[in-house]
């Protein structure tokens, strides 16, 4: 039963990360650029959330609904100001960039809102759960999948069937020649970290109403999107959603181990994947 | 005629590498004008060059009477240049239907209308409408090069850029896809064709520029230019091409 | 000197060609460094214990960044995570001096074999990931030692471990090693890059990070370049790492495998200019200085080292070094090779 649980408390913990492998596959998918940030800005626009809720009341849905259009405008102002002068063959300007952008917003978070832990008053939502053969399911969490799932599959179809998904899978399969067919490479990239920034919008609501955030925890954040994206396998968002399962599990499995061994045994299973099928659980060789 | 296309002391290149010196062309409305030489004459160069894709001074590149160099190549497209480029470059992982209408998404939002559709694109390569919903990369390669002209031509140019449409492919589907060209030209579509066959580019087109080491070394009207005459320009030298 | 005449003695005597490495700025140079390599190995009898300590933690971020420098801006490797080797190798050191009882110098050059043991099935992982993946592959590496050194038992798990045998020895006794180390540190990581980039397989990575497919061309086997640059920067890492904590006393697992390492390196490598060994003093140098003035004010200071890496990397990729010498070509560790052609007319 134990073991049950921990299965099913993986696949809840799953569908955080894969709100934060989404933006992570789209933008490598497109540009080939890891945006090292990635993990702040969810700490960013968890904080502003905080504060937002605190200053005017707010609820979480409220929240949100401030936070989704604000995570929008951020990507938007990021690739136009920063990635699309390092976006290119050579890796190495971008990681850049983004590094030294992650390290500002760090410090900048610690100014800000100091060192603490806080978190988003979500109205009881937070500790409300339901009970299937013994195991208690939190009703958070199940939305939390829910979205997840539902951002996926919004995603999937975006770029399967509306022109500018089209644009977008023009341009990460060959972007001088969508730039013969009309397209604007920059406006694509502009609109696709958008996007990326954007679903972190959603990302931030549950991640400080599920558990805590603090400036310094966006580097964990940026890693567990990483392997989740990994241990998926590159090529397509069902694959990211995929691989934040097996990663949740894999954590969750961990804890129940030693509960210092969670987020290691989540690193080990990456490590595995990356020995044995480097092109992802879930990726095509 | 007027000009659709004209390049004055045309310069470019790859980084210390010069590929093009001082390269005039001039291509008129609905005419069909062909750019022959030797691998690394500076042919494909000097389509990029047009399109945007390599720096070039404004005044070097004219596109309907307007300075139009350097121009980055989405934008060249609006203007109602498209190209067909070495190596078709389709979107893989993606469907024949979808490589096409990328390019309508695009020129759908153009102010420039045009007369190209997907039926009327069927009716000129039937075999696409057949093989509209399979991935590009499973096509043959003559397909694939029907794809790419397709693409170009829902991008409703008004100058079309052809590079090395035959290079790899049957003499058969050469043919197949040199048929095309009339009824291209006949929407007063003004074409450039980059071909290594010499033959086919002087019967395709009314007339030809030759390039040699990044010059022009030759041009006049097809018809008109003899086979010695290209075989001195193509190679430098008093050769004649057999 | 240096440099290697080819004249051939024939009898029509054909222009002389003379290959040319050497400069005047580099012998005053390397004049400087050797200078600088005693200064440092004779510290203890000019400067105090305090100033001995901020000398060995200039030198360990001078060796940190050069490797990093070596790895992203010759190998076109970015890693962000040689954290991992300088805690796996400060760990080594005080398992050996500690638990086993052997001498802590001597426990040094023993715990080098660590990080380049380390290295390899971490490479072996590793390069499957594709460019920017890479990077932060390394910083998984990173944490999972962190984390495994935190549950460890015989490294005391959380609580890290100290260096008390090191009490046995004399406070100047204690400086002259010190001071030799930094000496002996600055040598090989400075001074064997230096040699390395100098030789065929140096100018074949930098061939390489120019154009890949000419070197590959020339029949250099870039993949296993890589692999030899990515472990020997893993024990530059580890013997700086192996130094630092011997001078702290203490090692504990989110000091052993601070992040805060790659941000440095980063940061001096791309202010002074990446690719070039001198961008990586005038980085480092600067770093210092601006730590000391500035450190005070913690997160804000870190806030403009962000901004202006950020801004180095959009306006600036060559750093200051790469400002300096195009207006001023006179390298101090000169790698490019200049032809003379010299014509001597016999009468």
């Amino acid at each position: 039963m134990q073991w049950v649980d921990a299965l099913v408390q993986g696949i809840l913990l799953g569908g955080m990360y894969a709100q934060y492998a989404l933006g992570m596959a789209l933008m490598f998918g497109v540009m080939r650029i890891v945006n090292v940030s990635h993990g702040d800005l969810v700490i960013l626009l968890s904080l502003i959330g905080i504060s937002l809720a605190s200053s005017f009341g707010l609820g979480p849905f409220a929240v949100m609904a401030a936070l989704v259009p604000l995570a929008l405008a951020f990507g938007w102002i990021l690739q136009r100001a920063v990635l699309n002068r390092v976006v290119g063959e050579d890796p190495l300007p971008s990681l850049i960039a983004t590094f030294g952008l992650s390290l500002a917003l760090q410090n900048l978070m610690l100014q800000i809102w100091s060192a603490n832990s806080r978190s988003l008053p979500g109205g009881g939502l937070e500790s409300r759960s339901i009970e299937i053969g013994g195991i208690y399911i939190g009703l958070l969490p199940v939305i939390v999948l829910l979205v997840a799932a539902g951002l996926t599959l919004g995603l999937d179809l975006m770029l399967k069937r509306m022109r500018f998904g089209r644009a977008l899978r023009a341009a990460s399969a060959d972007v001088e020649a969508a730039a013969m067919t009309g397209v604007n490479p920059k406006s694509v990239y502009a609109m696709a970290t958008a996007i990326a920034v954007g679903i972190l919008g959603f990302a931030a609501v549950f991640q400080s109403l599920r558990s805590t955030v603090a400036p310094a925890d966006g580097g964990a954040q940026l890693i567990y999107a990483f392997e989740a994206v990994i241990i998926g396998g590159m090529g397509s968002v069902w694959g990211a959603f995929a691989g934040s399962m097996v990663l949740g599990v894999a954590q969750a499995v961990g804890f129940r181990i030693d509960p210092g061994f969670g987020v290691l045994s989540g690193h080990i299973v990456f490590l595995l994947v990356l020995a044995l099928r480097p092109q992802g659980l879930f990726g095509r060789a | 005629m007027t000009e659709v296309l004209s390049t004055h002391g045309l310069v470019a290149g790859y980084g210390d590498f010069q590929a093009l010196y001082d390269v005039d062309v001039e291509v008129h409305e609905g005419e069909a004008v062909a750019l022959i030489g030797a691998n690394g004459a500076g042919k494909s160069t000097f389509l990029r060059a047009v399109m945007g894709l390599l720096p070039v001074a404004p005044d070097m590149v004219h596109f309907d009477g307007a300075p139009v160099g350097g121009t980055p190549t989405d934008r060249m497209v609006q203007k109602g240049v498209a190209i067909v480029p070495e190596g078709r470059r389709l979107f893989t992982g993606m469907s024949v239907s979808d490589n096409l209408r990328v390019a309508i998404d695009q020129s759908s939002r153009f102010e420039r209308k045009g007369c190209w559709t997907l039926s009327r694109l069927y009716q000129l390569f039937p075999i696409l409408e057949e093989k509209a919903r399979t991935p590009v990369e499973s096509l043959s390669g003559g397909q694939q090069q029907m794809v790419s002209i397709g693409r170009a031509l829902l991008c409703q140019p008004r100058l079309l850029l052809c590079d090395e449409i035959s290079l790899g492919l049957a003499p058969r589907v050469v043919r197949e896809i040199y048929a095309a060209l009339p009824e291209v030209r006949a929407q007063g579509t003004s074409v450039v064709l980059v071909e290594q066959d010499v033959g086919l580019a002087k019967s395709a087109s009314d007339r030809l520029y030759c390039m040699l080491e990044g010059r022009v070394t030759l041009s006049g009207r097809s018809e008109e230019i003899t086979r010695e005459q290209i075989g001195e320009a193509y190679f430098g030298g008093g050769h004649a091409v057999g | 000197m240096t440099s290697i005449s080819t004249s051939a003695d024939a009898v029509a005597a054909p222009p002389a060609i003379r290959v040319r490495r050497q400069t005047v700025s580099g012998v005053i140079a390397l004049s400087l460094f050797v200078l600088v390599i005693v200064a440092l190995s004779t510290m203890p009898w000019w400067a105090k214990t305090g100033t001995i300590r901020m000398v060995l933690e200039l030198c360990c971020y001078i060796v940190a960044a050069q490797m990093w420098n070596m790895l992203a801006g010759y190998a076109g490797l970015v890693s962000v995570g040689q954290q991992a080797f300088i805690g796996v190798t400060g760990y080594a050191v005080f398992v050996l001096a500690q638990t086993f009882g052997i001498n802590p110098f001597l426990a040094i050059p023993l715990a080098l074999v660590v990080p380049a043991l380390v290295a390899v099935p971490c490479y072996l992982l590793l390069h499957r990931l594709d460019g920017p993946y890479f990077a932060i592959g390394t910083w998984v590496v990173a944490e999972v030692f962190r984390l495994v050194a935190s549950n460890l038992g015989w490294v005391n798990a959380g609580a890290g471990m100290s260096l008390a045998v090191m009490r046995e020895y004399s406070g100047f006794e204690r400086n002259v090693a010190m001071s030799v180390l930094c000496a002996l540190m600055i040598l090989v990581s400075i001074g064997g890059s230096y040699l390395f980039l100098s030789s065929r397989y140096g100018l074949a990575l930098i061939a390489m990070r120019d154009n890949p497919v000419a070197a590959s061309s020339q029949g250099i086997n870039v993949g296993r370049l890589r692999f030899m640059i990515y472990v020997a920067a893993a024990v530059g890492c580890g013997f700086a790492g192996a130094v630092y904590f011997m001078a702290q006393l203490r090692i504990n697992p989110p000091s052993a495998f601070d992040p805060m390492w790659s941000n440095v390196a980063i940061f001096i490598v791309m202010i002074g200019g990446i690719g070039t060994i001198e961008g990586v003093l005038i980085g480092a140098l600067i770093y210092f200085v601006a730590d000391r003035f500035f450190g005070e004010y913690g997160a804000s200071y870190f806030v403009v080292l962000g901004v202006m890496t950020v801004l180095v990397a959009l306006y600036a990729r060559t750093g200051i070094w790469g400002m300096i010498s195009k207006y001023w070509d006179a390298p101090w560790f000169p790698i490019r090779r200049h032809l003379l052609v010299e014509r001597k007319d016999r009468a």
